[in-house]
């Protein structure tokens, strides 16, 4: 093949995308969907449930305050401490429960995994941006929020290309 | 007259033709190290090759953290191919720890590493064009990572640092539908991979840059102890996982790719043909894999190694990836001692760097496959 030949044919190659939809996400407006509500785990059968690793979300009524998910972070990135909250469960009789300070956490999630009581998910809230660093500390009470979260774009693929939309 | 200089510093004695050169240390590719260059005109005289910048002790953290507490950290270095860099630590542990993993979590592993793969070998595909100045080269491969990055998205929960993979199996089943989704993405991928001939491969500029340049030949290669995608280009059929096979491998089905020439073209072009091999081992370990079943051992708190040492390697994205620990009784490990393939590759600059246009320098040091974070660990 000819060297210019070659140059019309990378060019001719590239010029043909300027015809195709743009695969890119334009992601504030739009927003990627996942599957499920979030990572979660089955202490029973030791497997976790396929979903995103985002923001935690902490049940207070299942919660015995055993300290199980701060000590498994304590070797990754010391990120849960424990507090004192002011509620009465007769399960947690110390009344105490974990904070996450997301300036540290990896969402790893094997704090998922060490929690044995179903207390401790994830959801699929990742917009955690704050201005300042204390507001990246989630208190038990923000925990326990269910986050709003609107996600609606899937990888679409046909015979012009993939987009998202 | 000049004054003295302070004690310990030295200046370099000036020669009128040769000059030296510092390539980085801020970011020559991606993630800091530093090529000492000296040049007569156009053409390199020595290189010499100064790692270290990014070294993060992770094998002095691993002595700290149990078996399950070490693997975020330790995907670390490779973000981009962390299923790989786990993976022979898993197989270690579960050897130290005698664990059996379940058939389900072995396939399941095999396509989650391939996918990694691919995402690891896209992104080193991208800055590969971005360093030979084609700006496309760099989009496409950046936007088409996105499919799989969907995909692990989809199996792990996080786009990159998957900690996906544990001792004993996989730390979730796949989400429903997966498969498929899979196969439409991979299938949709191998035709888009096409386009990348035309414009890149078969680029008469890109061509002319790389081919005849850098040239390793076999014996050297061997000598060296290059591994992985620098080795194959140089003509030696050498891919662990066809001469080693772990898990699942031996069952699926596909090549080695080899190339004689050993040039930088040869070295550019081996990791995007191996690209369509893995998207052939991920339509095969779909294929072929119990569709139900256990993915995970359940681990005992706490587990602790005997008093034992083992040692794994897996083929990653950059070459043979090793894993040597040492167990004493405790649930952390005594020591970890891990094997880069980025590592063993930069032996090769201050040989095929000489002589060379300093202009072709870009094309040598990326073409090695090489990852500053993860050769310095
Ligand atoms: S996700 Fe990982 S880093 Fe974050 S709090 Fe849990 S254990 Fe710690
Ligand atoms: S969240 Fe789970 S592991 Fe953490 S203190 Fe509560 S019950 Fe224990």
């Amino acid at each position: 093949m000819s060297t210019a030949g070659g140059i019309i044919k990378a060019l001719n190659s590239g010029v043909k995308h300027l015809a195709v939809r743009r695969f890119t996400l334009r992601y504030p407006e739009q927003k990627l969907k996942f599957v499920g509500d979030g990572f979660q785990f089955n202490p029973e059968t030791g497997v976790g449930i396929a979903g995103l690793r985002g923001r935690h979300i902490l049940y207070h009524e299942h919660c015995t305050g055993c300290q199980l998910c701060s000590v498994a972070c304590e070797g990754i990135a010391e990120a849960i401490g424990m507090v004192k909250v002011n509620e009465t469960w007769k399960q947690n009789k110390k009344a105490i429960m974990p904070q996450i300070d997301y300036g540290k956490c990896v969402f790893c999630g094997l704090c998922v995994d060490a929690c044995p009581f179903y207390a401790l998910y994830m959801t699929n809230d990742y917009e955690l941006s704050s201005f300042t660093k204390s507001a990246l500390i989630y208190t038990p009470a923000q925990l326990a929020l269910k986050p709003k979260i609107s996600q609606d774009v899937e990888i679409k693929i046909d015979d012009r290309g993939a987009t998202h939309g | 007259m000049t004054t003295p200089l302070p004690p310990g510093i030295q200046l370099e004695k000036v020669d009128d033709r040769i000059m030296t050169l510092n390539v980085g240390p801020q970011h020559p590719g991606s993630g800091h190290m530093r090529l000492i260059i000296k040049v007569d005109g156009d053409y390199i005289v020595s290189c010499d090759p100064d790692p270290g910048y990014v070294h993060r002790g992770e094998e002095k953290m691993a002595e700290y953290r149990n078996y399950v507490q070490n693997i975020p950290h330790l995907e670390r270095p490779v973000i981009h191919d962390s299923c790989n860099i786990l993976y022979p630590y898993c197989l270690a542990v579960e050897e130290l720890l005698g664990i059996e993993v379940p058939e389900r979590a072995k396939y399941i592993r095999v396509i989650a590493s391939e996918l990694n793969r691919c995402v690891y070998t896209l992104y080193w595909l991208a800055i590969y064009g971005i360093f030979l100045g084609h700006s496309t080269m760099f989009m496409w491969p950046a936007g088409d990572r996105e499919l799989f990055i969907d995909l692990l998205e989809a199996m792990s929960g996080a786009r990159v640092t998957h900690a996906y993979l544990v001792p004993g199996g996989i730390r979730n089943d796949l989400p429903a539908n997966f498969e498929e989704r899979c196969l439409r993405q991979v299938d949709y991928f191998e035709k888009r991979l096409k386009e990348y001939q035309a414009i890149f491969y078969k680029n008469p500029l890109l061509i002319s840059r790389t081919e005849g340049t850098g040239i390793l030949s076999r014996t050297d290669a061997i000598r060296l102890g290059t591994t992985g995608s620098v080795l194959r280009a140089s003509g030696v059929d050498f891919d662990l996982r066809k001469k080693e096979p772990y898990d699942v491998y031996e069952n699926l089905d596909f090549e080695t790719v080899v190339r004689k020439e050993g040039d930088s073209y040869a070295r550019s072009y081996i990791p995007y043909l191996e690209m369509f091999e893995s998207c052939r081992i991920i339509k095969d370990a779909i294929r072929k894999m119990p569709k139900s079943g256990s993915v995970r051992t359940k681990l005992k708190p706490n587990p602790k190694g005997g008093n034992d040492e083992v040692y794994k390697r897996v083929e990653s994205g950059r070459g043979s990836l090793g894993y040597y620990i040492v167990s004493n009784n405790r649930p952390e490990p005594y020591r970890v001692k891990i094997s880069v393939g980025s590592f063993r590759n930069l032996i090769c600059m201050p040989y095929l760097l000489k002589g060379e246009l300093l202009g072709n320098m870009p094309s040598v040091y990326w073409g090695l496959n090489y990852w500053p974070v993860e050769a310095d660990r």
